[in-house]
């Protein structure tokens, strides 16, 4: 799946829908792999039942155990703190990252409700944008949201993340996805709020693949989309520069979250979007076999 | 006159580019947008002075430049040259990895690849030199870098496939270590493989050595792949009835091609085919075969789930063990059973717990005999059982979890178990009058406390801890209550693990048990302190086993020695001091496991399966191998054949021609500067 391609749609639910469902449909998985669609009542718990649905309460009272499983598979609060801030428009080629990053949103939110989480977005440029809180009915929202999002300002992890933190009252699953043109240090402190208070926490850098390449020839005037400042750059001499710097930034960037204990992945914008899903899905550790 | 590059003649166009220049004086003026300046720095653009064309010389001289410089990157071959005459200054280190992992069994990709290598072997040149190796997970280096060419066959004919994953990155270590050690003035490497998505695990660090040709032999065609495999089996326990256990197995067949209408699915236990099923799979999908519900066999039984052959048969089954799930001895001590503990650990059967209830008098050694976990649940110390025998059974593996609530009064501890004990036990803390105290920190990194970190799990903070008793300790502290004193603590005691806990478990100092997370909590720590590993109905080949690991009786895990049967036969010696401590498994099928020296002992038995990711066939574009192991700025060769390109390689490098082709276009140019400064003498205009 051409992830330009796919932009061209221009339908967010049509595309998250598409991609995880075709993705799904060609997973190579153990039948234990999602869970029986009987979620809202209370059962008699038979063995083979996870242990952790059991109402232990309802066992205190009545000495009977039975499982609450609605209450446990729809109690995950799932969000995607998008940045939206003016560096996202950059695409060299047929897509913007902010693009991808629209379509990667909605794949991993469409796929998060269809497991029946809770789900919530969170655009932010230097501050909050737009606040879709967890729920389970804001999908059409989230979608909504998602596809009149446009790149603006100038970006900065700190303050929205630590309004994001501030403001949950329970722990929850964030996603952020950015291109993190900022210092680690700085990324991995702005994060801090949100790990410390126990939130499990995944960052997907998202860069285009003339972020990472540098391919570019002619001696020009470079515009930084974010602040407007102009640089006369001669590519030639200053790409063996640049690339050092850039492979300097990604690692640094991978040990301070790796220290943080987030999870942390570089996408960049060429990547199918079904591959980055089953590497989420690989990662998070949703695609155990039966072995 | 053929070129060894010929899309270069494409910079013919060139010719045009002096017209254009002089002509249309179009400066760039636009801006490029960037996402950040940040790695960026100044570099102004010369400004050189350009001249119109005004005299038909200039073009001349300038389109001939162009011309030479073309050509020059086309790399004209002229002539024939003897491949043997001369002393060769172009000397080739050569190195080959050849992908012989399962995925390589499909239609003609194997007989394809030894076929590419053979002919890489034909075209050394006297002086060249090659290394062939052979990747799956791993890469070993089948020979030296030789030039004997016997040798090189040799390795090849004896190289077999194997039923291993695939892995880049160790393979492309074995080329980087050959080519670096290199003195050759030429370096190539060449891939052949079918570059399955599944084995790209590349990082920076798998870069050549600078100016190393790589040429990836993509051996996967373009026809699709057609195939069907047993991807996973399932088995979980059938809910639905009463009685004796009964297990219902079910089989996710994964399809490649077409659909397929009508497949039959066998499940076999024992080597009996049990029950037949048939299945329509979708096209490039997979679908799901569910058996009837089986007894649950008292020891481990083999049982496969199988398909029709096809193409590719090694996928066709996929081997599982039945077995009831071994349960987890518990012996819980106290002076009377409170209302939580022993159910919430009946609970489940994953693990099974099976607990026997002992009073701290009653109890008796003979009583630890089986048991992998003992709790002092109302941490009263078991005078039943005496401070060394308790002591000797935590030093030899077994776990201990101690309650401290009101029994637990460490003047009654003898001084032998005080190792027991995580450090000085003091006073009891009592905060009923402030409401209770709650838990303030959680280490929950810690696989004791681990499965508290998930989304969906249960929260300890809602807990009310009345009373608990201060623990004298600086290390080991799992959790702390809001005042800083410790609540949980761990620490060692020979192989054995002790967990304390700092108030009482019952529900008389704490409202703990009445909280959703205590029943996983308990069920935890109680697999925690056993050092209690859930045993894999199967395991995908690639992975390594300590034979003690999958041993559930006692006897057996104190077993060294090992002799192993894997499905062809073949065996191997694990541990002791001359063989490795883990078998590794390579083959798919049922290995068999016996204590060495006793060839008639019921054998352990281990399924293993081809691994999960080798199923995928997707492929990588492999212009990407090319950029991750050459650089961005390299000159990436394409996929053409490894014989073909080295024969005109050879030729041209012999030849040099490009060189006097640049020379000819250096001259060109200082002509025209001469030609343009007289002409700019008469009529100079600057843009």
């Amino acid at each position: 799946m051409d992830p330009a391609t796919l932009a061209r749609i221009g339908n967010l639910e049509l595309v998250a829908r598409w991609v995880v469902e075709g993705f799904l449909a060609g997973l190579h998985r153990s039948p234990q792999l999602g869970v029986s669609t009987d979620f809202a009542e209370h059962r008699p718990y038979a063995p083979g039942d996870d242990i952790r649905h059991v109402d232990w309460r309802v066992f205190g009272r009545t000495e009977r155990t039975y499982l609450k499983t609605y209450e446990a598979e729809t109690n995950t609060s799932f969000t995607v703190l998008l940045d939206v801030s003016a560096s996202m428009q950059y695409g060299h080629g047929g897509i913007t990252k902010l693009a991808y990053a629209k379509l990667l949103a909605a794949t991993l939110v469409w796929f998060s409700r269809r497991q029946r989480d809770r789900v919530g977005l969170v655009t932010f440029s230097g501050d909050l944008v737009e606040i879709v809180p967890p729920a389970a009915r804001h999908l059409p929202h989230i979608l909504h949201v998602l596809e009149r999002a446009t790149a603006r300002g100038t970006g900065s992890l700190a303050r929205p993340l630590l309004k994001v933190a501030q403001s949950q009252q329970r722990r929850g699953i964030f996603v952020l996805v950015s291109d993190l043109y900022e210092p680690a240090a700085d990324v991995a402190r702005a994060l801090a709020p949100l790990t410390g208070a126990g939130h499990d926490v995944i960052v997907i850098q998202l860069l285009d693949a003339a972020e990472q390449t540098f391919p570019f020839e002619d001696a020009t005037t470079f515009r930084d989309l974010e602040s407007g400042a102009r640089l006369p750059v001669s590519p030639a001499k200053v790409r063996e520069r640049y690339l050092a710097a850039m492979a300097a930034h990604l690692a640094a960037m991978r040990t301070a979250l790796s220290r943080s204990r987030v999870d942390y992945s570089l996408v960049d914008t060429s990547q199918p979007l079904d591959r980055v899903l089953f590497d989420y899905l690989l990662r998070r550790e949703f695609l155990r076999t039966a072995v | 006159m053929p070129l060894l590059t010929p899309l270069f003649l494409l910079g013919l166009a060139a010719v045009a580019v002096p017209l254009l220049v002089h002509l249309v004086q179009k400066e760039r003026r636009d801006p490029t947008a960037f996402p950040s300046l940040m790695f960026l720095d100044r570099t102004p653009a010369p400004i050189a002075s350009r001249r119109h064309l005004r005299d038909p010389l200039l073009l001349l001289l300038r389109a001939l430049a162009v011309i030479a410089l073309v050509l020059a990157f086309a790399r004209p071959v002229f002539g024939r040259i003897g491949v043997t005459g001369g002393v060769d200054q172009r000397r080739r280190e050569v190195v080959v990895l050849l992908d012989r992992s399962f995925s390589m069994r499909i239609g003609e990709r194997w007989p394809r690849a030894t076929s590419s290598v053979d002919s890489v072997i034909r075209t050394l040149a006297p002086g060249d030199r090659m290394t062939l190796a052979a990747f799956d997970r791993r890469a070993n280096a089948l020979t030296p870098a030789t030039a004997d060419v016997t040798v090189l066959r040799a390795a090849l004919g004896a190289l077999t496939l194997t039923d291993e994953g695939t892995r880049l990155a160790p393979a492309m270590a074995v080329a980087q270590q050959r080519l670096a050690a290199s003195d050759a003035p030429r370096r190539v490497l060449v891939v052949v493989s079918d570059f399955q998505r599944s084995g790209w695990d590349l990082t920076n660090e798998a870069r050549m050595p600078a100016g190393t040709e790589v040429v990836p032999v993509d051996v996967a065609g373009l026809s699709p792949v057609s195939d069907r495999a047993v991807r996973a089996v399932d088995v979980r326990r059938d809910r639905n009835v009463e009685g004796p256990p009964r297990m219902i197995v079910s089989a996710r067949v994964g399809n490649s091609g077409a659909a397929q209408r009508g497949v039959t699915a066998r499940l076999e236990i024992g080597g009996r085919v049990l029950e037949e099923r048939t299945v329509d799979l979708p096209a490039d999908g997979s679908a799901a075969v569910t058996f009837s519900a089986v007894p649950v066999p008292p020891d481990p039984v083999p049982a496969r789930v199988t398909l029709g052959a096809d193409a590719l048969p090694g996928d066709d089954a996929h081997h599982v063990l039945l077995q009831q799930a071994p349960a987890l001895a518990v012996l819980m001590i106290a002076a009377r059973e409170g209302p939580y503990l022993s159910p919430a650990l009946r609970i489940g059967d994953a693990p099974r717990f099976e607990i026997t209830t002992r009073t701290p008098a009653g109890v008796t050694a003979a009583d630890l005999v089986g048991r992998r976990v003992v709790i002092l649940a109302d941490g009263a110390f078991p005078t039943g059982i005496g401070a060394t025998a308790l002591r000797r059974f935590v030093e030899e593996g077994g776990g201990l979890i101690t309650a401290l609530a009101d029994q637990a009064n460490p003047r009654t501890w003898p001084s032998a178990a005080s190792v027991l004990l995580p450090g000085a036990i003091r006073s009891v803390t009592d905060r009923a009058g402030d409401r209770g105290g709650v838990l303030g920190a959680l280490d929950q990194r810690h696989p004791a406390l681990a499965l508290l970190a998930g989304p969906r799990a249960g929260d300890l903070a809602a807990a009310r801890f009345d009373r608990y008793r201060a623990i004298d300790t600086t290390s080991g502290v799992l959790a702390r209550f809001d005042d800083g004193a410790a609540a949980l603590t761990e620490h060692a005691v020979g192989r054995g693990r002790v967990l304390t806990f700092a108030s009482s478990l019952d529900g008389s100092w704490n409202d703990l048990p009445r909280q959703p997370a205590f029943l996983p909590l308990m069920q935890q720590l109680a697999q925690y302190a056993a050092t209690w590993r859930d045993a894999p109905r199967s395991y995908g080949i690639g992975t390594s086993i300590r034979p003690g690991d999958v041993a559930s009786a006692a006897p057996m895990r104190a077993v060294t020695r090992w002799v192993a049967t894997a499905p062809s036969g073949t065996r191997t010696t694990v541990g002791g001091d001359d063989a490795p401590a883990a078998l590794e498994l390579t083959e798919a099928g049922v290995h068999e496991l016996r204590p060495g020296g006793s060839p008639g002992a019921r054998p352990i038995l281990v399924a293993a399966n081809i691994a999960a990711a080798e199923l995928d066939f997707a492929a990588f574009d492999v212009a990407r191998l090319t950029a991750a192991l050459t650089g961005p700025a390299a000159t990436a060769p394409g996929t053409e054949s490894p014989r073909e390109e080295e024969s005109l390689t050879d030729r041209e490098a012999r030849q040099s021609s490009w060189w006097y082709l640049l020379l000819a276009a250096a001259l060109l140019l200082v002509a025209e500067s001469v030609v343009a400064w007289r002409a700019g003498t008469r009529a100079p205009v600057l843009e």
